[in-house]
């Protein structure tokens, strides 16, 4: 059982949302898209730039950049 | 009283389509008080009944953070809708229900329009509708397909049920444990104050509490109920302490999970999750190689779109308007015995060429508006914030700014507004800034104008750099804000839902089109014709009685014109410190497309009268008909030869385009306007080639200097009237700078 960042996680590999951290504005948009506590959330692509990246959560694709991924720890399953 | 419905959803789910079916034509769109968020409003006919239908901004949650959740949610709180219908994507419906969990919290009878089910159908989802009103607490569903007008009038029968017998769905809020405990108890507390009860719903009020929600804990502030204040902060922190996690992150959890469970019962997935079309589209257009050509290939095409394929309808309107109707107008002016006189000079020269020379530009801005339409509702903007946003953080914008910036490019007003999206002030400033460099709509028929009297076929060339030129000024300009008046601050966040990519719809394509540009055309009847007469008048008065009399002067003699001489020695170094270029800048910071109005009726007194045999109307107006089909075989023609003009981009490859029309009839496509120019340029420039650089320095100058005065207006209403002298004050400076750098650099190099 490894727990690492969200930035971390490689293309095509699916973890489950431990922990989010961050505050405010941002911590609350997270919240509201669906990245909360257990939650499970993979990794689909980096952007050609290599930064931001798209996820799969709860049905539907999301982009973050790493330094906002970061923010948020997942359990690789 | 008429009753009131709202409708909420997410972003991307159908919602303006849905709207616009319910409504048709009835509707009216218009700001919400205060704000600039559009607010449109429509009527719904239900057999007898009138309903008002208020479109409410699409938000993801009905928290305070951004200007569109607190508009959505006011209206909600405050206007009491009969009721609330939320539209719902059944494709994603974890996000959407949690949307609609809160809602219900809001305590309104709402109905929900499940979406987009086709979509579902393709992810291989089944979702039943009856279980999933049953689980929601008994608020009817309605299955609307979205794209087609289906589910239409079962949806109609809902609402009028249900305005007429509100009836609002209990669902056992799905709080538990210590939060629901501490809920109730605010609650408690909360129903025993009167003023308190007036504002808000008390168990809605006691979860916003917990969620520490700005927007309430001001409201409360403002009613001085400090007890219920201080018995909030008192029970987070008891949360805090026994669970670890703060009230709000566990309030979204548990919404989350009550949403988990009503969808288990609701929808059968299958196991392994179907890849769509949409998911194999996005691994070629965001993919790490192909991504960034893929995004540079799509801008060109819409320019392609917008300066060529336009230019045949373009011609047409010009020629019907500043011959055809200038001529026969002035011709029934005559008939009334008004020949020579100074009222038939404000019909033809004032109002017919200013406001002609203005709807010339239509067909244009009915392609580019065509092509935003179609680049927003395929989905395609918002991988294209995704690709660009690494470029984006570099001048310390967020990818979304993108999207006004790429507005930008129809409008500078509307992108204004559209930096509301982003949650920053800072980043909203800086984006409205910036966006000014993008190169509008209303600056395109310059570069069109001087690029096909001065460049001929390559005028493509001359537009396509200037669009470039704006990106590159707005590049270097944020990463010099950012590394300056921004030094030191952190980013904004990122946070970006991709949707699945759609057909754009016809009839939205068509009615966006359609509104932006009625929209211009309003601006252009109303200011601009002030503006045209305006101009007439002080073209008309002459400066010194010596010269002329009133309407009987040239153009030069008169107050307009001595005034834009005296300024016009500025752009000497420049090339065209002409007071007929000098002129029209004066005139084009009032609206940008006005420059070429204003050439048209300066240089209306040296355009030689048509000879030949006398015309008769009925030969005009079918010849005027021809030349309409002829503009629409052009058009079809331009089209095509986007695929070989495109495709010889590449080195070495170079296709045939076609041609339905034969040469000699292509020859005369320089209008009287364009021959003046390239007269009046080489005259200012010094010689005929300098002058073409001239045209050049122009150009990069109407693309920089100061927005048009409704843009400027629109920064000083978003910004703040510093933030606006500052913008004008810097793109003046900038303009004149760049200007001056192209002619002299220009001349040293290709003279």
């Amino acid at each position: 059982m490894t727990v690492i960042t969200l930035d971390k996680l490689g293309a095509g590999i699916s973890g489950k949302i431990k922990k989010v951290g961050g505050e405010g504005a941002i911590r609350r948009r997270l919240l509201d898209m669906g990245l909360t506590n257990g939650a499970s959330i993979e990794m689909i692509r980096t952007s050609p730039l290599g930064d931001p990246v798209e996820y799969q959560v709860r049905g539907y694709r999301l982009s973050l950049r790493k330094s906002e991924a970061k923010a948020i720890e997942v359990e690789i399953i | 009283m008429t009753k009131t419905i709202a409708l909420a959803g997410n972003p991307n789910v159908g919602k303006s389509s849905l709207f616009n079916e319910l409504t048709g034509s009835q509707q009216h769109v218009g700001n919400w008080p205060g704000k600039t968020v559009e607010k449109k409003e429509g009527r719904l006919q239900i057999g007898e009944e009138v309903v008002l239908v208020v479109d409410l901004p699409g938000t993801y949650s009905l928290t305070a953070y951004s200007i569109e959740e607190i508009i959505a949610r006011d209206f909600i709180v405050n206007e009491n809708p009969t009721a609330v219908v939320a539209v719902v994507d059944a494709s994603n419906l974890e996000r959407n229900l949690y949307f609609v969990a809160q809602l219900i919290e809001l305590d309104r009878p709402v109905i929900i329009a499940l979406n987009m089910t086709d979509i579902a159908k393709n992810r291989g989802l089944t979702i039943s509708p009856d279980v999933l009103s049953e689980r929601m607490g008994g608020i009817p569903v309605v299955e609307t397909v979205g794209n087609r007008a289906l589910g239409l009038d079962p949806l109609k029968e809902v609402i009028s049920r249900v305005i007429n017998q509100p009836h609002i769905g209990k669902i056992q809020t799905n709080f538990s444990g210590i939060i629901k405990k501490e809920i109730v108890q605010l609650r408690k507390l909360a129903e025993t104050q009167d003023q308190v009860v007036d504002q808000f719903h008390p168990e809605w009020l006691a979860t916003k509490l917990l969620e520490n929600d700005p927007g309430v804990l001001e409201t409360l502030k403002s009613l001085a109920a400090d007890d219920l204040l201080l018995a909030a902060s008192q029970a987070r922190q008891r949360i805090e302490d026994q669970t670890g996690d703060e009230a709000e992150i566990l309030i979204a959890d548990q919404r989350y999970q009550f949403v988990a469970q009503v969808i288990d019962s609701v929808v059968d997935r299958p196991l392994k999750p179907i890849q769509t079309r949409s998911d194999k589209i996005d691994g070629i257009i965001t993919h790490r190689i192909w991504g960034l050509p893929i995004f540079f290939l799509t801008m060109w095409i819409v320019f392609q779109f917008t300066a060529n394929v336009s230019a045949p309808f373009l011609d047409w309107v010009d020629i019907f308007i500043n011959e055809f109707i200038y001529e026969w107008a002035g011709n029934l002016l005559n008939l009334l015995g008004l020949e020579g006189s100074w009222f038939r000079s404000m019909i033809t020269d004032g109002i017919i060429a200013g406001v002609g020379g203005v709807l010339v530009f239509v067909p244009v801005l009915l392609f580019l508006y065509l092509a935003l339409a179609i680049l927003e509702d395929s989905g395609y903007m918002s991988r294209a914030a995704f690709v660009m946003d690494r470029v984006m953080r570099w001048m310390g914008l967020h990818g979304k700014s993108f999207l006004p910036m790429i507005i930008g490019f129809g409008c500078t007003v509307p992108a204004v507004y559209a930096t509301r999206t982003l949650e920053h002030e800072k980043d909203r400033k800086l984006t409205g800034f910036l966006a000014t460099f993008m190169s509008c709509g209303a600056r395109l028929p310059v570069y069109v104008v001087f690029g096909s009297a001065f460049f001929g076929a390559f005028s493509g060339n001359l537009v396509f750099a200037m669009y470039v030129l704006g990106i590159v000024v707005a590049l270097i300009t944020g990463f010099v804000m950012k590394n300056t008046v921004y030094r030191g601050q952190p980013p904004a966040p990122f946070v970006m839902e991709l949707p699945p990519y759609r057909i754009p719809r016809p009839k939205d394509v068509w009615r966006q089109m359609w509104e932006r540009t009625r929209g211009f055309l309003i601006k252009s009847g109303t200011v601009i014709l002030g503006i045209s007469v305006a101009l007439w008048l002080l073209m008309a008065v002459p400066a010194h009685p010596d010269v002329g009399a009133f309407s009987a002067v040239d153009a030069e003699d008169s107050l307009f014109g001595r005034i834009s001489g005296i300024v016009s020695p500025i752009f000497k170094p420049a090339g065209f410190g002409s007071w007929q270029a000098t002129g029209s800048l004066i005139t084009g910071f009032l609206a940008k497309e006005v420059v070429i109005g204003t050439m048209n009726q300066i240089y209306a007194d040296q355009i030689p009268a048509n000879s030949g045999p006398a015309p008769s109307f009925g030969k005009d107006l079918a010849e005027a008909g021809l030349g309409f089909g002829r503009a629409g075989v052009l058009t079809v023609q331009e089209t095509i030869n986007i695929i070989p003009r495109t495709i010889n981009l590449v080195p070495f490859l170079n296709l045939g385009q076609i041609n339905f029309f034969s040469e000699e009839m292509e020859v005369d496509d320089t209008t009287r306007l364009e021959e003046s120019l390239i007269n009046a340029y080489a005259i200012s420039a010094g010689s005929k080639e300098a002058g073409s650089i001239a045209a050049v320095a122009f150009n990069v100058f109407v693309l920089l200097y100061v927005p048009c005065v409704s843009a400027v207006t629109a920064m000083r209403q978003e910004f703040g009237a510093r933030w606006m002298w500052a913008q004008i004050v810097y793109t003046l400076i900038l303009a004149w700078a760049a200007a001056v750098v192209v002619f002299q650099v220009g001349k040293l190099f290709l003279l």
